[in-house]
């Protein structure tokens, strides 16, 4: 068990640098030798909406959040109000007493129906809802509160010409690592380690550390000093950079995309890297230069018609999106289909329908990725469930696409998107790049969709054969066609490749079972949900009570001989999701026939976190038959 | 032997069409420009003139409705030395696919799109599209359009294509050699091709046409080539352009209306980050070893993302 293991939650304005404070978090403790793992939670806004950043820390790796937290650092007015339940007794709020007369309706950015729920809450309470009364709320109930004027620490520490709004991130961040008992040169690294090349930034900060220290020190709490421990060389990365990564690994050449939350960082991402140094092997290791094209379309119709087009001049091509344009992509993605043509699809997954909620998480995609389109194709559809499989996972789709001639579709979240993880260097050999069956010889007529007996067919590039490709029913040579015999081998010899696929595709890139393989219990589940289950697994096996967890990687060809298999002797099945219609039970019923009993589902955008999943399988081992999960601001 | 451009498919246009003539005018282009067979790609949309790379001997790819400009750009940016050439309709360019049209224009990628203008949706029994004026009732109609009509020449001016020309289909020659021009031109050419509809357009006849047309090539003083890469110049052609492109009734003018060489393409935009870009492409750029493992190291890609000391 890990002898540390903290929750913290910094909560400010958007626009505000909660982005910057996180960083500061997680590459102290990087440094400081620890494994941490964190989450943003935004509005679809630029500007003044509430937003923060929630991480644990451990010296073990960490796979999930969880409430309730050790320490609220709140930069705001708003955050004390909106995360007043998100603490208990031992935790510590930090805030700006600046905002000590501040009411509850003074908060404007807040909306009004949280305004309501938190009104009520006062209500109970019996008394104002003024942040005065809410900290005597929380000392009274065993909360450590402490308060500090910001401004009139920063402006002591800066002058009075610096504002003081530009460094009450860095501040409250400091103040934090401060009482977690970080040495104060570790918070200077980190700092330096975030805004490294801009020299007076970081003298300024390096300040304000000092400062907070100073500060902490005046209190005379009594503090523990953490163990610091060894440091080496990490990356940290969120799930967009992750599958950015894995796709220049995998060789990337082609990338296209139209702005939208929480794809677009990606994209954003590899624009930043699109050009650089590559090792080229016959010429003795030398490095030559090289470049990925990124291309900003006009629609994400365009974006998907482009990746598409530039795949068959035998580019490696993806593109990425979420959502609404995935729903604009539908038609194109059948054109993939009937034309064979190897395209992979990232699709980060946010709270719908429609607009929905554009920057919060959801697993209600699922269905729709795996029927998209109109008619019937054969597609590959791989799921991810942190950073590290979505590296590899960004490489397999890219080698699924080739070697079966197939769009493919890889699914994200906006937990796995907007999250913070720390990682290892992915090594290069550990990379394999497997791509299409070429043309055996030039000399016969090259034929684009020629009937094999796997039903793939050798790959022709746009430059190097001719042939012709349609959206229209086509003979061999690609051809329009209508004659009724050869749609029926061309149907057959283009679903025929998803069971050579299933065949060829590797246990472990279909499902995972973790937990007690004989337990009776078992749990089914996908994504970014991965993480929190391992962790209320552990907690109910210290409890005595032994679960498996069946996690699903390949939604299609759907491995239901695999799932079937790994669901035997259960007695009880439990699907966790992120959606309201328990879309994976609905698929493992389609093709295996087995019912899932339980469910516990959750559909509010938040992140699902390990008390939250301890706490619901509880609720179903009582009898319930549904938990609907509801935790997070 | 000299490669045939065409392949031994019947070609299903109704007897009369316009398509016939441009058909044959991409033919004799392609032949000339004399390009190796292979490194042509013939993209279209949806429709009548959607079926073109079919009967033309090189790589063809039909697409979907509207979408033939962003097939045509991912081919050509992930591949940089096909010469790309797109066969659209005005309902498939003009409308589904207006927003392409747009941003075409202001990307400049080098191709060549050929938009076939009928003032009808053919494969559909002859609705109106986005070039049939308003109060025009052609054969298909129920009544008369009440949709206004839009002029594609002044449209893809106002969005920066770099070269514009209008076409007649009935004439070969004429036609074969703006294509040429547009495929050499250096950057997005759209050619706006005048094509009667025999079946759905009773009003655009051929005879309608050739009351009308007249060349501008002919005409004493016309000059449509942006000659100095300098504002006055650049203002001096486009306005005449734009003048010109107004022109339409009893009179309707034929040829290039603009041409300017001096307006970078995307491609030499791209080529501003990725200096060996036309050398080293996406579509040949090796992607891994020998051993099939990766070429590129993550810790020199992506050193921006270590946390250091």
């Amino acid at each position: 068990m890990s002898k540390t293991d903290i929750d913290l939650i910094i909560g400010g304005p958007q626009g505000g640098g909660i982005d910057s404070a996180a960083q500061v978090v997680i590459r102290s403790f990087t440094i400081a030798g620890f494994e941490s793992y964190g989450l943003r939670e935004y509005h679809s806004n630029i500007k003044g909406r509430h937003s923060y950043f929630h991480v644990r820390i451990k010296e073990e790796p960490v796979r999930s959040l969880r409430y309730p937290v050790d320490m609220l650092v709140c930069l705001d007015g708003e955050t004390p109000f909106v995360h007043m339940d998100d603490v208990t007794s031992n935790s510590i709020i930090i805030y700006d007493s600046d905002f000590e007369n501040t009411k509850l309706d003074q908060v404007i950015t807040m909306e009004p129906e949280t305004q309501k729920h938190i009104r009520e809450k006062f209500q109970t309470l019996k008394v104002e809802p003024v942040i005065k009364n809410l900290m005597e709320y929380q000392k009274s109930r065993g909360v450590n509160v402490v308060p500090i004027s910001f401004r009139k620490l920063i402006t002591d520490t800066l002058g009075q010409n610096k504002p003081p709004a530009r460094y009450s991130n860095t501040l409250g961040a400091s103040i934090s690592m401060a009482m977690l008992g970080l040495p104060a040169e570790i918070t200077k690294s980190g700092i330096a380690s975030v805004f490294g090349r801009k020299k007076e930034v970081v003298e300024d900060n390096e300040k304000i550390v000092d400062a907070a220290y100073k500060y902490v020190d005046s209190l005379g709490i009594k503090i523990k000093k953490l163990d610091i421990r060894e440091y080496r060389e990490r990356f940290m990365v969120t799930g967009n950079e992750a599958v950015g990564i894995g796709k220049v690994l995998g060789g990337l050449k082609f990338q296209t995309y139209y702005p939208i939350t929480p794809a677009a960082d990606e994209s954003f991402f590899l624009e930043g890297h699109d050009y650089f140094e590559e090792a080229i092997e016959n010429q003795n290791e030398q490095l030559r230069k090289t470049g990925v094209v990124i291309v900003q379309a006009e629609d994400e119709i365009s974006a998907i018609a482009m990746a598409i087009s530039g795949a068959m001049t035998g580019a490696r091509t993806a593109t990425a999106t979420s959502g609404p344009g995935f729903s604009l992509m539908a038609e194109a993605l059948g054109y993939a289909g009937i034309n064979e043509i190897p395209v992979v699809l990232t699709l980060y997954q946010r709270g719908g329908p429609s607009t929905g909620l554009p920057t919060r998480n959801s697993q209600a995609d699922l269905l729709f990725a795996l029927n998209a389109g109109h008619g019937e194709f054969p597609r590959i559809v791989i799921s991810s469930g942190d950073a590290e499989e979505a590296i590899f996972d960004a490489v397999k789709a890219f080698n699924y696409a080739e070697r079966y001639q197939v769009p493919v579709i890889h699914i994200m979240d906006k937990v796995l998107a907007n999250s913070f993880y720390v990682i290892d260097k992915v090594d290069s050999s550990k990379i394999k790049i497997q791509r299409w069956i070429l043309p055996s010889s030039d000399n016969e007529e090259y034929q684009r969709f020629k009937f094999t007996e796997t039903g793939i067919s050798p790959m022709g590039f746009f430059g190097k054969q001719i042939f012709w490709l349609t959206g229209d029913e086509h003979n061999e040579l690609g051809h329009i066609t209508e004659d009724p015999e050869t749609r029926d081998a061309m149907m057959e010899k283009r679903m025929k490749k998803l069971e050579i696929a299933s065949k060829e595709i590797p246990l472990e890139d279909k499902l995972l079972v973790f937990g007690d393989k004989d337990a009776e219990i078992s749990i089914v589940s996908w994504g970014s949900n991965k993480g929190p289950i391992l962790d209320a697994m552990d907690k109910l096996r210290e409890e005595g009570i032994k679960t498996r967890l069946i996690y699903l990687r390949l939604f299609s060809p759907f491995p239901s001989k695999e799932v079937a298999e790994a669901l035997k002797g259960s007695k009880v099945i439990i699907d966790i999701e992120n959606n309201y219609t328990a879309q994976a039970a609905l698929v493992i019923k389609e093709h295996t026939g087995i019912n899932v009993d339980k469910f516990i589902l959750k559909y509010n955008g938040r992140h699902v976190t390990e008390d939250e999943v301890y706490k619901s399988i509880k609720e179903v081992l009582n009898g319930k038959d549904k938990v609907v999960m509801t935790s997070g601001a | 032997m000299a490669h045939n451009f065409k392949t031994d498919l019947w070609v299903d246009w109704c007897p009369g069409c316009g398509d016939f003539g441009i058909l044959a005018a991409i033919q004799q282009a392609l032949a000339e420009y004399n390009a190796k067979p292979e490194n042509y790609v013939i993209v279209s949309g949806i429709g009548c003139s959607a079926k073109t790379p079919h009967y033309v001997n090189v790589s063809g790819i039909h697409t979907l409705h509207g979408r033939a400009i962003p097939f045509a750009t991912g081919i050509k940016l992930s591949n940089p030395n096909l010469t790309v050439i797109l066969d659209g309709g005005d309902g498939d360019l003009l409308s589904i696919g207006a927003g392409h049209f747009v941003a075409a224009g202001r990307r400049n990628v080098d191709f060549t799109i050929i938009l076939h203008n009928n003032g009808v949706y053919g494969l559909t029994k002859g609705q109106a599209s986005p070039t049939l004026p308003r109060g025009t009732k052609t054969k298909g109609l129920q009544r008369p359009n009440i949709y206004d009509s839009l002029n594609p020449v002044a449209l893809a001016l106002s969005v920066g294509y770099t070269f514009v020309a209008r076409a007649y289909a009935f004439n070969i020659k004429n036609t074969k050699d703006i294509i040429l021009k547009a495929i050499k031109h250096k950057g997005t050419a759209v050619i706006d091709l005048l094509q009667p509809c025999p079946t759905y357009n009773d009003i655009n006849t051929k005879e309608w046409y050739d009351q009308r047309i007249y060349y501008l090539d002919q005409e004493k003083d016309w000059d449509p080539v942006v000659r100095k890469p300098e504002e006055e110049e650049v203002e001096k052609k486009y306005l005449q352009a734009i003048n010109k492109s107004l022109e339409w009734g009893d009179k309707i003018p034929v040829g290039i209306f603009y041409q300017n060489e001096f307006v970078p393409t995307y491609e030499e935009r791209i080529k501003q980050n990725f200096p060996n870009y036309f050398e080293d492409p996406p579509a040949t750029s090796q992607i891994s070893k020998k051993d099939g493992s990766a070429i590129v190291d993550m810790e020199n890609i992506f050193r921006d993302k270590i946390v250091r000391k």
